[in-house]
């Protein structure tokens, strides 16, 4: 009995001390530094290097292998590709960013961008201004709403690669069967749905993404901006997510879920995925979804209504205009670039019309050059996205302030108090001072 | 986990005698040379405990005081400003009662749930090696795949278990789980409680399987009943242990992250927002250093008032033991 009572306190005080090590090593060792891991590989034939450093998008071809066509032709530069994480994994593309980019040791010339985050970079002094190379002539190219984005305190601080953009997807057979219009005021939808639903045609009337995360931001940005209003104005200070267009537009994706009925509650916990699989396995009428959901739609492995779906831009209140919450990565030139002017001649290569459409080939992204719309070529590689370029005339960005993760992070958690207790103008009216304060500093 | 580390090296140390100096007396004695070599060879473990325990340790204390923001370019000394904005946060406050009631209610659940899988994986019979194989499963799969999976089964529209339960009658309308306030919580913690138990199931084993079968015996012979014998004998004897499991499984429990970042992201109105996907917001997506090390210095030290009371409670359990 002794010894094994003293063999339990042996095995307690081990714990014990393991359990010291645990709450120590684990809880705190939240800050690490980053290294920048610059390696350089020397230019062949004495050409200047470009460090392109871009988040790994998904396709068969490598970003190394795509720019092979600019490595061929220039006799004075070399881009060597640098692969950060996938966009799907955006905080950690962030966090290197922020990481690398801070470092200012010249190891990044060229680096792509996640929409929202220009401003943070143009005002924290990492990025250079590009506006004397891209007169205001050159940015008419790109949709305004992607040049907005890359444009800060009047300065272009980036410039447009690739976009996406919010829209609406219907059925077409069942709107076509019922002599019904596709939708271009949210009253419209409403009605519809709500029809369709009522008669058993369709389980869903309309789904979008509620979810506490960033897409939850994407869809205020649009039904807010859909009623003529916003979260920040222009000036990045004014902040108007309590004003009325933005109650309005709260207050309607509450009653889609309530009073309309014509949503299902799921939606508070769904992003792109779970609100895209009813709506492919044809249990829903409108769907709010971003573009890769129409080549989804179109398999028969995955989807259950191959050619009974249409897009359209989304809709928006009496008096407003459609608004598409913008999304894509951006192009930007690091300040203490040693390289300026072959980041420059690589940017305006990036841009070009013929790499703009075989981007949109090999990567499957929508161009941000207005011009590759019109073009033949890009007709042939997706039919679809040519008839997109309405909705990605009226992209709208997402507030444009380097605060800007503070504020998503504040209006992700009000909007969801909003959504599931219908307390909107209580709950916008205490983010609205809580903005005030994130810009205000 | 690293302090392990030197007792092992220790130990390997001192082992081997010196052939060079036979005539030396007295095996405690430990020469110069001797302590010079255990010493020069200990050197490396601790510079790298130092490293990687301490070091960043001591830098998020640090750097909880002071503004550290890389985008804004600011890095001063703001005393416990960090700390005031925190305790004046509504958003903390929600977070850390979240993560306590998180703690609290599922390592309950999870003792108590273990401890009857324990006994029943204690007594003998059929398959019981594979049925213990068996019930590690769920401890083995990734949580980020675990949260994917309890998505898919709970999910409101397609999902199998609101499918079941209306098939059986149970409920009229299929049940919300993770998209509403009252539920999303309670579905976190279950699936908790489905991915730990086993883990808890086998730190109670072993310490049942180091109670004295003739314990039992002989109180059996007296005439005591299997609940008596289990009252009086079995729980006093593994009540120690079975603590020491609590805490561990509760100090692992405060820094739950994986669950509420993948199954609900912190929502619906951040009903689900515990410590960890709180500071990892603040740090990784706001870059607020500063903020977010004090985060997570208030989170090390609710873990450590969490272990504290854990040791009281374990010391005075001893004193009744021994005394």
């Amino acid at each position: 009995m002794g010894e094994d009572a003293l063999s339990r306190r042996g095995f307690i005080k081990l714990g014990g001390g393991a359990l010291g090590a645990l709450v120590f090593g684990s809880s705190l060792a939240a800050c690490g530094q980053g290294s920048a891991g610059g390696s350089n590989p020397a230019a062949s034939s004495g050409r200047k290097v470009i460090n392109f450093v871009t988040a790994k998008f998904e396709s068969t071809t490598s970003m190394q292998d795509f720019v092979k066509p600019f490595n061929d032709s220039s006799s004075s530069y070399q881009v060597v590709v640098r692969e950060l994480p996938p966009p799907s994994q955006s905080t950690e593309v962030h966090q290197q960013l922020v990481q690398q980019l801070g470092a200012a040791s010249g190891d990044i010339d060229v680096f792509t961008q996640d929409v929202i985050w220009p401003a943070e970079f143009a005002s924290a002094g990492w990025a250079m201004d590009l506006s004397s190379e891209f007169p205001q002539a050159e940015r008419d190219k790109f949709f305004p709403g992607l040049v907005q984005s890359v444009t800060w305190q009047d300065k272009l601080v980036g410039l447009p690669f690739y976009l996406d953009a919010g829209q609406l997807y219907y059925r077409k057979d069942v709107l076509k069967d019922k002599g019904m219009k596709v939708p271009t005021t949210w009253q419209e939808l409403a009605t519809s749905a709500k029809a369709l639903q009522g008669s058993g045609d369709i389980k869903n009337g309309f789904l979008w993404q509620g979810k506490q995360a960033e897409v939850l931001v994407c869809n205020v940005v649009s039904f807010v901006g859909g009623a003529g209003g916003a979260i920040l104005g222009p000036d990045g200070k004014t902040v108007m997510i309590a004003d009325q267009p933005a109650q309005t537009a709260i207050q309607f994706m509450y009653d889609t879920m309530n009073s309309l009925n014509i949503t299902p509650k799921d939606v508070l916990s769904w992003d792109e995925e779970p609100s895209r699989k009813p709506f492919t396995a044809g249990n829903a009428a409108f769907l709010r979804q971003w573009s890769y959901v129409w080549k989804v739609s179109q398999d028969a492995n995955q989807s259950q209504v191959v050619d009974k779906v249409g897009v359209a831009p989304l809709p928006h209140f009496p008096g407003g205009k459609s608004a598409a919450c913008l999304g894509g990565y951006q192009l930007g030139v690091s300040e203490s670039s040693k390289n300026k002017e072959g980041a420059v001649e690589f940017l305006r290569w990036m841009t070009s019309l013929d790499t703009q459409i075989r981007y949109a080939e090999l990567f499957g992204s929508n161009p941000a050059l207005r011009s590759a719309y019109a073009d033949p070529r890009l007709a042939k590689v997706s039919p679809a996205m040519v008839q997109l370029k309405d909705v990605f005339e009226g992209g709208t960005p997402r507030p444009i302030t380097p605060k800007y993760p503070q504020v998503s992070l504040a209006i992700q958690s009000a909007v969801s108090k909003a959504l599931t207790t219908g307390d909107v103008a209580g709950n916008l009216a205490k983010v609205k001072s809580e903005i005030e304060k994130i810009v205000s500093t | 986990m690293t302090t392990v580390g030197p007792t092992s090296t220790t130990v390997g140390v001192e082992e081997p005698k010196p052939p060079a100096q036979p005539t030396r007396a007295g095996r405690d004695h430990v020469s110069f040379r001797d302590w010079m070599t255990g010493a020069a060879l200990l050197l490396p473990t601790v510079v790298m405990v130092l490293a990687v325990a301490l070091y960043p340790v001591l830098r998020s204390v640090w750097m909880s005081f002071r503004n550290t923001s890389p985008i804004l370019r600011e890095d001063n000394f703001v005393g416990v400003a960090n700390y005031g904005q925190l305790l004046a946060d509504e958003g903390f406050r929600n977070a850390w009662l979240n993560t306590l009631w998180f703690t609290a209610v599922s390592t309950l659940i999870e003792t108590l749930l273990g401890l009857g899988f324990a006994l029943v994986l204690n007594h003998p019979f059929r398959g019981r090696g594979w049925v213990r194989a068996v019930v590690l499963i769920p401890w083995a799969i990734p949580t980020v795949v675990t949260s994917r999976m309890f998505g898919f089964l709970l999910d409101g529209q397609s999902g199998v278990v609101n499918y079941l339960l209306l098939q059986v009658g149970l409920i009229d309308a299929p049940i919300n789980f993770t998209g509403d306030v009252r539920f999303a919580m309670g579905t976190i913690i279950m699936a908790d409680v489905w991915k730990t138990t086993p883990f808890m199931a086998l730190l109670i084993l072993a310490a049942l399987q180091s109670v004295p079968p003739s314990l039992h015996e002989s109180a059996a012979i007296d005439g005591a009943s299997s609940w008596r014998r289990f009252l009086s004998i079995t729980m006093p004897m593994i009540m120690p242990a079975l603590l020491i499991a609590s805490l561990l499984r509760a100090l692992d429990a405060f820094r739950i992250f994986d669950l509420p970042y993948v199954l609900t992201g912190g929502g619906p109105a951040d009903s689900t927002e515990v410590l960890s996907t709180l500071s990892y917001k603040t740090l990784f997506s706001g870059s607020q250093y500063g903020l977010g090390s004090a985060t997570t210095v208030l989170m090390f030290l609710t873990e450590a008032a969490i272990a504290a009371l854990f040791a009281i409670w374990i010391a005075r359990r001893f004193k009744i033991l021994e005394g």
